[in-house]
């Protein structure tokens, strides 16, 4: 698989760079900003690019625009976003547009190889990819009245799976059930919970995030 | 109107010989104007309807100088002026007494020319009395001069009897030296075409201030320069009348209705400087009243008001110098900066004990300033001092705000430096570090190391650990989420982490200055904390816009204290109130 890494503190693009190598993945760029991504993305035509949230010249958000960027021009290009912010607002506004093909994930998380491997193959297979922190403290959030007490463990199992951005037939083989069991959980858990999207289709990710983060606690 | 100690001799002598002379006249006149079949020597004597409109006009002249003088003391020789323009408007009538004394007649013949001049006179100096560019004094002096000249030359060389186009006295002159009818008649030409100009001059000066001026000085000045536009007017097509044909005849219905225009103005003029007159009163008296009020502490601003209702000038500001700092604060102690050099606008200084204690910012055109400082000497040296003091104080207020705004803007901006430096450093550093843990471990799972494998299982861990408390660590400095993407987003993540449930209301999507977006973060952080602390089953936050002011409430935070939030909010001149059921921040947000 042809990636970009964009990264302005060396040695964490070094790592990075090291690690994909030695996953068997081609490095075909490097960036150090957004200006350098967006031209590699041009000249190289990658199937995926890491990209760090936070890079030159503000060090505030860059990452997040170049994502945006690169899913409106170039719808193929799949992104994966690190950053070191447990922000389910990022995450949130990174899918909001373009729900396929993203993912947001804890830097530290990315130096386990299985996890980077895991998390490209599924964004450049068309599903998104959101960091089990980030779920696990939306699903953990204090509330008043918890509408997911409604749920058995095993739906709030899948739910946090489903808002993790996994497919029917991935959450089927990680908890060693068929999909049609899976697909019956999410109808279930959708019914329980009222949430209107299709059970079905990557737009529900942002639909149970939502849910997660209602205001009224 | 008991207190005028400041009036001056002339002043008094005025005030005693006016009314008495304006009656005198008056009922002279009324005796003189004669309504005779046979021969008609005045304009008055003409109809019924030119006798009542040149009494109204001379009498109301008389009467507008004696209203001026009573409702508007200080406007100098402007009353007497006026006056003086009514005698000699009625000194016609005393030329054409048939029958009367010679003396009269002949001395009302010297006077009358010097109404073309009484009346410029009093336009170019309204509203004020005063004339107050040295082009002006110069204008006028040049008709005095002019009406004098032929005032005298008449009275030396005219012998009425020689005169072919006399017909109001041919008879009188007392004062003749030396009959000269050829002197005479070039003298009677000169002054028709003298009056031509200056009463084109008139209605043109009247076009052009009314033209030139801001809104307010046309405001304050239409009631005059109207009838002086249309006396002007009068006065040329009357001299162009003469021009045509010199003998004056006030039968002549060119003649009689050129007549009824110049009194009918003349009766708007006394009503324009009449109605000047009152409203500069009226002001005196709103001046009078503020400073009554004192005793009960004026807000602070309200001699501002009452100086623009009484010049009419709806933009006059008042200005105090701030000892030893160079700058100006209004009433409300907020610095401003001295209008640049404009022309349309003026500032006069108010001088107490040689020290400078106020500006005025004026309307260069309405305001003289002399009257100005006179009407504030007189009636607001109270509201003045006052107001100047309060402004002082609360200048020094709001120095004192910026300050502390400023140090906590410093203290944010370290906590983000700080933040930074985390982010970009101790964090990147330790996520290197786990990354080589991890390298070293996948060498150390061969066979027989597993002693190695599990001690680095533990420094990952632990760096792991360290990773997860750096990331809180500078989170808690500064919330990154907050710069980047604004109080609402930050107030989510708030609530994800929260202790307890928070239930959010409405929330802002705008973005807000820095430092009101980190000082109602903090109002939030903070009050989430104190509920955890007193264990609440839940917090409500709302945040909303009313007007200029972010307003965040915050319910079931408990009683406090929250002494450094106020102070926090105080700071951005804001205002926190809390009690047991509800904390309220409201932050200013322009």
């Amino acid at each position: 698989m042809r990636v970009i890494v964009a990264e302005d503190v060396m040695l964490t693009r070094e790592g990075i760079v090291r690690l994909l190598r030695d996953a068997g993945f081609q490095v075909v760029g490097e960036a150090e900003d957004l200006d350098g991504l967006m031209r590699s993305v041009v000249l190289e035509r990658p199937e995926a690019v890491v990209v760090d949230i936070r890079m030159p010249p503000t060090h505030t958000d860059e990452g997040l625009v170049a994502a945006q960027r690169i899913r409106t021009q170039h719808p193929d290009v799949g992104v994966l976003l690190l950053s070191q912010y447990v922000e389910p607002s990022y995450a949130m506004r990174l899918i909001q547009d373009h729900p396929e093909r993203v993912g947001y994930l804890l830097k530290e998380r990315v130096f386990d190889a299985a996890i980077l491997v895991d998390a490209l193959r599924r964004i450049t297979e068309g599903e998104c990819v959101i960091d089990p922190t980030i779920v696990s403290r939306l699903v953990g959030r204090r509330r008043r009245e918890d509408p997911l007490s409604q749920l058995t463990d095993r739906e709030r199992e899948v739910l946090a799976l489903v808002a993790e951005g996994l497919s029917n037939l991935a959450i089927a083989n990680r908890l060693f059930v068929t999909e049609r069991t899976v697909e019956a959980h999410t109808k279930q858990i959708f019914g329980k919970l009222g949430l209107e999207a299709d059970p079905g289709s990557n737009r529900r990710v942002l639909a149970v995030l939502a849910f997660l983060r209602s205001p009224v606690a | 109107m008991g207190t005028r100690v400041w009036l001056d001799q002339p002043m008094r002598l005025a005030g005693v010989l006016l009314p008495a002379s304006a009656a005198a006249v008056g009922v002279v006149t009324l005796r003189v104007v004669p309504r005779s079949d046979l021969a008609v020597t005045t304009h008055a004597g003409a109809s019924w309807a030119a006798g009542v409109a040149d009494l109204a006009a001379g009498l109301g002249l008389l009467g507008a100088g004696l209203v001026v003088w009573l409702f508007r003391p200080g406007s100098g020789s402007g009353p007497l002026v006026v006056s003086l323009a009514g005698l000699a408007w009625l000194a016609a009538d005393w030329v054409g007494w048939e029958g009367g004394p010679p003396v009269a007649r002949s001395l009302a013949m010297a006077v009358e020319p010097f109404f073309l001049a009484f009346v410029v006179h009093l336009v170019l100096a309204a509203p004020g009395g005063r004339l107050r560019s040295r082009h002006r004094r110069i204008a006028v002096g040049a008709v005095y001069a002019a009406a004098a000249i032929v005032s005298v030359g008449r009275a030396l060389f005219r012998d009425p009897f020689l005169d072919p186009w006399c017909w109001s006295n041919c008879t009188d002159n007392v004062f003749l030296a030396s009959a000269q009818p050829d002197v005479a008649r070039a003298l009677d030409s000169a002054w028709i075409l003298f009056s031509l100009a200056v009463g084109l001059l008139l209605a043109t000066l009247a076009v052009r201030q009314m033209a030139a001026t801001t809104a307010t000085a046309r405001r304050s000045m239409w009631p005059v320069l109207v009838p002086a536009l249309l006396l002007g007017m009068a006065v040329g097509a009357h001299a162009l009348a003469l021009l045509r044909q010199r003998l004056e005849s006030p039968r002549d219905p060119v003649f009689s209705s050129l007549f009824q225009v110049r009194a009918w103005a003349a009766v708007g003029l006394a009503v324009g400087v009449i109605l000047v007159a009152v409203r500069a009163w009226r002001a005196r008296a709103t001046l009078a009243r503020l400073a009554a009020d004192l005793g009960e502490a004026p807000t602070p601003g309200s001699l501002g008001l009452a100086l623009a209702s009484a010049t009419g000038d709806p933009s006059i500001g008042v200005l105090y110098p701030l000892p030893g700092s160079g700058r100006h604060v209004d009433a409300s102690g907020t610095t401003v900066d001295l209008p640049a050099n404009r022309s349309d606008r003026a500032v006069t200084p108010i001088v107490r004990n040689g020290r400078e204690v106020a500006l005025v910012v004026h309307d260069a055109a309405t305001v003289d300033p002399e009257q100005l400082r006179m009407q504030i000497g007189a009636a607001a040296r109270l509201a003045v001092e006052n107001e100047r003091l309060q402004a002082e104080v609360l200048a020094q207020l709001e120095d004192l705000r910026a300050s502390r705004a400023r140090v906590v803007e410093v203290g944010d901006a370290e906590r983000r430096r700080l933040e930074r430096n985390l982010h970009d450093g101790a964090q990147q550093r330790v996520l290197a570090l786990s990354y080589d843990l991890r390298l070293a471990r996948a060498g150390a799972d061969a066979p027989g190391a597993s002693d190695l494998a599990a001690l680095l299982a533990s420094a990952e861990e632990a760096a792991q650990g360290a990773i997860d408390e750096l990331r809180e660590l500078a989170h808690g400095i500064y919330p990154a989420v907050l710069t980047e993407a604004g109080i609402g987003p930050a107030l989510w993540t708030l609530a994800d982490s929260a202790p307890l449930p928070v239930e959010l209301g409405e929330l802002p999507e705008d973005r807000f200055p820095k430092a009101v977006e980190r000082t109602a973060f903090v109002v939030a952080s903070e009050a989430i904390d104190a509920a955890g602390r007193l264990e609440s089953t839940h917090v409500a936050l709302r945040m909303f816009r009313n007007d200029d002011r972010l307003i965040l409430e915050v319910k079931g935070a408990g009683p406090g204290p929250f002494v450094h939030l106020a102070d926090r909010v105080g700071a951005l001149g804001g205002r926190f109130t809390n009690d047991a059921s509800l904390i309220r921040a409201e932050l200013p947000c322009v």
